[in-house]
């Protein structure tokens, strides 16, 4: 018994000590974005770039593969229920609603959770590993500016854009479904959808969505830099990493769809 | 021998991890221009005291002083540069692997310095013909071999012409002949620009090739320190065993006993 | 690290004092320019005042023998501290340089 208690308590202290890490993390990281530049040289543009390259362009086609079929999804969901009041036409609203404020922002996230997450703490792991990270600082390069600041600023553009694309995506598909199968005017279609989509719906998704951005690249950064114990130990790194982003993504998206829509702000 | 310039000296160094005492009061000094070996069995702390010496763990207490500056009270700012005054070459070289040769060598000008990119690509080959790699500038570092990525590890470590250089274990894990090459290269180095040198190894080859004075460490303590010849003759019997590689002696790495009897039938 | 200009007849020539180091080293360079732009023919830089030069030194001075004779003009050094040329030595550099004891014996048989 008192060992169990001992093992729990040994899991919160790891914990928290993780989510002190994590802030403590944030904060370098928003140093060397806001205030670094003006000390030191800028983080060089390339860097960013690549890292633009790699965790958004190349997530196109899953983001939109994702949120695509989501809306088809929806859109045939909805319509079964609608359909009994006789109603089925507001598909189109509540296909870009959900869209907007939900799907889109949480699916794109999720997906680039999986997909970059894992890949920065996998790199950065390795490079942990392999004393890499040990030699910037022995050259006097900070790792946080270096490898963080970069893919930190690079998400905080690219999953925002993902989003846009991933709720165009859905309003698509939801709009074929609802057109050519549930037999819904496409006039009227394209008419409800902007009708009931309001301008608060598409900016809270987007703050939802940066948000997860930094979610993703503080937790995918943090787990990799303090990888331990070889290729094992990145690839615990990784799993945890991945995992860790989808709870908390859901978790704040819990906590921001509260605060926009059922607080009195 | 005691009025040359000390270069690093280190007082009462200790450090300890999850209880376990790694270091124990270590004290030692690095005169200019010399090649101090520190060198010791696996375990035996040698790795933490370098580890502790560039700055990348701190110690529990004690100090640590390069070029009388004590890096262990100082700030990352006031240490970044300490850090430009010294290279490190890490065990397995450590390059940067989405880097090419001549960029690993680079980052460090790009960053400290105003110089041109034409200047900076001039010191890159100067200092691929030190170590003579030249016209391997586009290679990535998994297209080279582990003495090639050793020999960029230490070019990469001179990039900004430092007076002071480290190495972690740098002959570990190469074939005898790569290995003399980079005994040669660590000897040329220090002798022809002066370089001070500090090597960690347990490689005794290497030791006898390289060293100006030894520093033997054992369980966390310094057991031995001198001159090469002094070490040689040594007749501390844990220092001859660390030299004929002897199993057996005072120094014990097999459990043995009636314990063993004792836990088999507990 | 200080740098003076001087002419001689159609020499131009160079005094430097002073370490040429990873911080001094764009001034010096910045100075060659100057003559590289204007194709001066003669150079003669004069390292009587020099005890130290590091590799980014060395790579300026590559760099303005370099651009020198790309417009077939000559570049000469003299005076060079033992330490100086036990560098130029090292890095294989003497073989590049035209180098010479003195400014005058520089100076001659341009």
């Amino acid at each position: 018994m008192l060992n169990f208690i001992a093992a729990i308590g040994k899991r919160v202290l790891s914990t928290l000590s993780q989510i002190g890490g994590i802030f403590i993390l944030l904060k370098a990281t928003l140093f060397w974005v806001f205030i670094g530049p003006f000390i030191k040289k800028p983080i060089s543009y390339r860097n960013i770039f690549q890292q633009m390259v790699f965790e958004g362009v190349n997530s196109l086609l899953i983001v939109f593969f994702v949120t695509f079929f989501t809306g088809i999804v929806l859109a045939m969901q909805s319509a079964y229920q609608l359909a009994q009041l006789g109603a089925e036409m507001y598909v189109a609203s509540l296909v870009a609603v959900a869209m907007a404020r939900e799907m889109g922002p949480v699916l794109a996230a999720l997906v680039v959770a999986g997909r970059v997450g894992a890949a920065i703490t996998a790199e950065l792991g390795s490079m942990q590993v392999t004393e890499q990270v040990e030699a910037l600082q022995t050259q006097a390069l900070n790792p946080v500016r270096f490898l963080v600041v970069p893919r930190f600023i690079a998400l905080m553009v690219m999953l925002p854009c993902l989003t846009i694309l991933g709720v165009f995506a859905g309003m698509v598909g939801g709009y074929l479904m609802g057109v050519f199968s549930i037999g819904i005017n496409s006039g009227v279609y394209i008419d409800i959808t902007f009708k009931f989509l309001a301008l608060k719906d598409i900016y809270t998704g987007l703050i939802k969505s940066v948000s997860f951005a930094m979610i993703i690249a503080l937790i995918g950064c943090y787990m990799g830099l303090n990888a331990k114990g070889g290729a094992e130990g990145v690839g615990r790194a990784t799993t945890v990493s991945v995992v860790t982003s989808f709870i908390m993504i859901i978790l704040a998206d819990c906590v921001l769809t509260g605060i926009f829509f059922f607080s009195q702000m | 021998m005691e009025n040359r310039e000390v270069v690093i000296e280190v007082k009462d160094l200790v450090k300890s991890f999850n209880g376990r005492v790694i270091l124990n009061g270590i004290n030692l000094k690095v005169y200019k221009g010399e090649t101090l070996v520190i060198m010791g069995g696996s375990g035996c702390g040698k790795s933490t005291l370098l580890r502790n010496m560039i700055g990348t763990h701190r110690p529990d207490s004690g100090s640590i002083f390069i070029k009388g500056n004590d890096i262990t009270k100082l700030n990352e700012s006031e240490f970044d540069k300490i850090r430009k005054i010294y290279g490190m070459v890490f065990q397995d070289a450590a390059l940067y692997d989405s880097m090419n040769v001549e960029e690993n060598i680079s980052l460090v000008l790009c960053e400290h310095t105003k110089l041109d990119p034409d200047i900076i690509s001039i010191m890159v080959k100067m200092k691929l013909e030190l170590v003579g790699l030249r016209g391997f500038e586009k290679f990535m570092p998994s297209q080279l071999s582990g003495g090639m990525r050793r020999r960029v590890g230490i070019a990469r470590a001179l990039a900004m012409d430092p007076e002071l250089v480290f190495y972690d274990e740098p002959t570990a894990g190469l074939d005898p002949i790569i290995a003399g090459v980079i005994d040669k290269l660590i000897l040329d180095l220090s002798k022809k620009l002066q370089i001070t040198s500090v090597v960690v190894t347990h490689d005794m080859k290497s030791v006898f090739a390289i060293a100006d004075r030894v520093v033997m460490l054992y369980d966390g303590k310094i057991i031995a320190e001198g001159e090469m010849s002094e070490i040689k003759n040594s007749e501390d019997p844990r220092i001859k065993q660390f030299i004929t590689g002897s199993p057996e002696g005072p120094i014990q790495f097999l459990q043995s006993g009636d314990g063993y009897l004792d836990e088999l039938t507990k | 690290m200080k740098i003076a200009q001087k002419q001689n007849n159609d020499i131009t020539i160079f005094d430097i004092n002073g370490d040429i180091d990873i911080n001094s080293s764009p001034d010096m360079r910045e100075v060659f320019e100057n003559i590289a732009n204007a194709k001066t023919m003669k150079v003669v830089v004069n390292l009587s005042g020099v005890s130290y030069v590091d590799s980014s030194g060395l790579a300026t001075l590559v760099e303005m023998l370099k651009k020198t004779r790309s417009y077939g003009g000559k570049l000469r050094l003299a005076n060079l501290a033992p330490k100086v040329k036990s560098l130029f030595e090292i890095t294989k550099l003497e073989k590049l340089f035209d180098i010479f004891d003195t400014e005058e014996e520089a100076g001659a048989n341009f």
